[in-house]
């Protein structure tokens, strides 16, 4: 922890200048401060809790080596979830690439299912359902997709962050969903149910 | 945190409201409400709160911050030194190549009888002179190397190099 007489804590950007004038203490005050965000966010783009502290951690060694390129002038969350969306594509495709969604149909189809059968929510298995069913859509839109819905972040930041248009955003996230509940009504009819009942 | 009334009474006009979003993600009776009036914010359900990774905050961040002095020690001097090696390196091996070419382009151009000097063809005549192996040899596939005594005397061979020649021989 940075040893301050001063009761406010510094914001990002003061930590990010101490940080560049060569205090170690302030970065891992960074790091500190920012490890829930940053592990929650590649958490739920990656799905699995081991993977997502790796890249964490690849997120906060690629900060720190890239800190000198920051732009005080724009949010640093933003500037941190660049490197985080970046990092995190980046190790969805290679396993991809190594998987090539050999595990995307894992779970049978059910082929009947009791129409009256009520849905009670449970977040464990609506976090499995995603995590299952979500490996259908490509990198990018699931990390706008949990940026928007998980991260509840407004499609202007997405668009800052991912150095696109609002546009795309939307566009993105509109077949994400639809994807999605296309997923659902294949593999989890019993979820997919609320949406035909609409 | 809001009721689940007053969750019940906002909820599907103002589903960005974060008081509304914290409600739904920790009820799970108004989590199965919210979804029977709009299904799409099933996923909503499992974002927000703070996660910590596995091992525990500190150790999440010792093990960033041992990475990163790591890092910043090897910078300072590793790629220097790697830098010297890798010099040296470049160097042994041009060195090595460029000898080797010269002994191999000096022993073709020996090949038609040009002694190499003086001084190597006597030392190779008195040890064939004491140690007489083969007086005839005749044959298509092989190199033969003649080196003639000091004194211009009768050409002595002194290698021959004949691969249809058994290993042992």
């Amino acid at each position: 922890m940075i040893a301050t007489n001063d009761p406010v804590a510094p914001d990002d950007r003061q930590l990010v200048e101490t940080i560049r004038g060569g205090n170690a203490e302030a970065f891992e005050e960074l790091v500190r401060r920012k490890t829930s965000k940053v592990y929650a966010l590649c958490y739920r783009i990656i799905g699995n809790a081991e993977d997502a502290k790796d890249v964490a951690q690849l997120v906060f060694i690629k900060l720190w080596e890239n800190l000198a390129r920051y732009d005080p002038q724009y949010a640093f969350d933003t500037w941190l979830y660049r490197m985080v969306t970046n990092v995190g594509i980046d190790f969805i495709r290679s396993r991809q690439s190594r998987d090539n969604a050999v595990n995307s149909n894992l779970r049978l189809v059910k082929t009947s299912f009791d129409e009256e059968q009520t849905v009670t929510m449970q977040r464990k298995e609506i976090e499995s359902v995603f995590n299952d069913i979500s490996s259908v859509l490509s990198p990018k839109q699931k990390t706008i997709f949990v940026m928007r819905e998980m991260e509840d972040l407004a499609s202007p930041e997405i668009a800052k962050i991912l150095g696109c248009r609002e546009s795309t955003v939307r566009n993105h996230l509109f077949n994400a969903r639809k994807l999605l509940q296309q997923q659902l009504h294949k593999r989890y009819p019993e979820y997919a149910q609320l949406w035909r009942s609409r | 945190m809001i009721s689940c009334a007053t969750f019940r009474a906002t909820f599907p006009v103002s589903v960005d409201d974060a008081q509304v979003l914290e409600h739904l993600r920790s009820c799970d009776v108004c989590l199965t409400f919210a979804v029977e009036h709009d299904p799409d914010v099933m996923f909503r359900a499992v974002g927000g709160g703070d996660p910590i990774p596995p091992g525990g905050l500190d150790a999440f961040v010792g093990d960033v911050m041992r990475e990163v002095r790591m890092r910043s020690g090897s910078r300072s001097t590793g790629p220097k030194e790697s830098a010297l090696w890798r010099r040296i390196a470049i160097a042994a091996a041009l060195s090595a190549v460029v000898s080797s070419g010269a002994l191999f382009y000096q022993s073709r151009s020996a090949i038609p009888g040009v002694p190499l000097t003086i001084e190597r063809a006597a030392m190779t005549s008195v040890i064939a002179s004491s140690r007489p192996v083969i007086e005839n040899y005749e044959s298509d596939s092989a190199t033969i190397i003649e080196v003639p005594t000091a004194a211009g005397e009768d050409v002595q061979v002194v290698m021959v190099f004949d691969e249809s020649l058994p290993a042992d021989l």
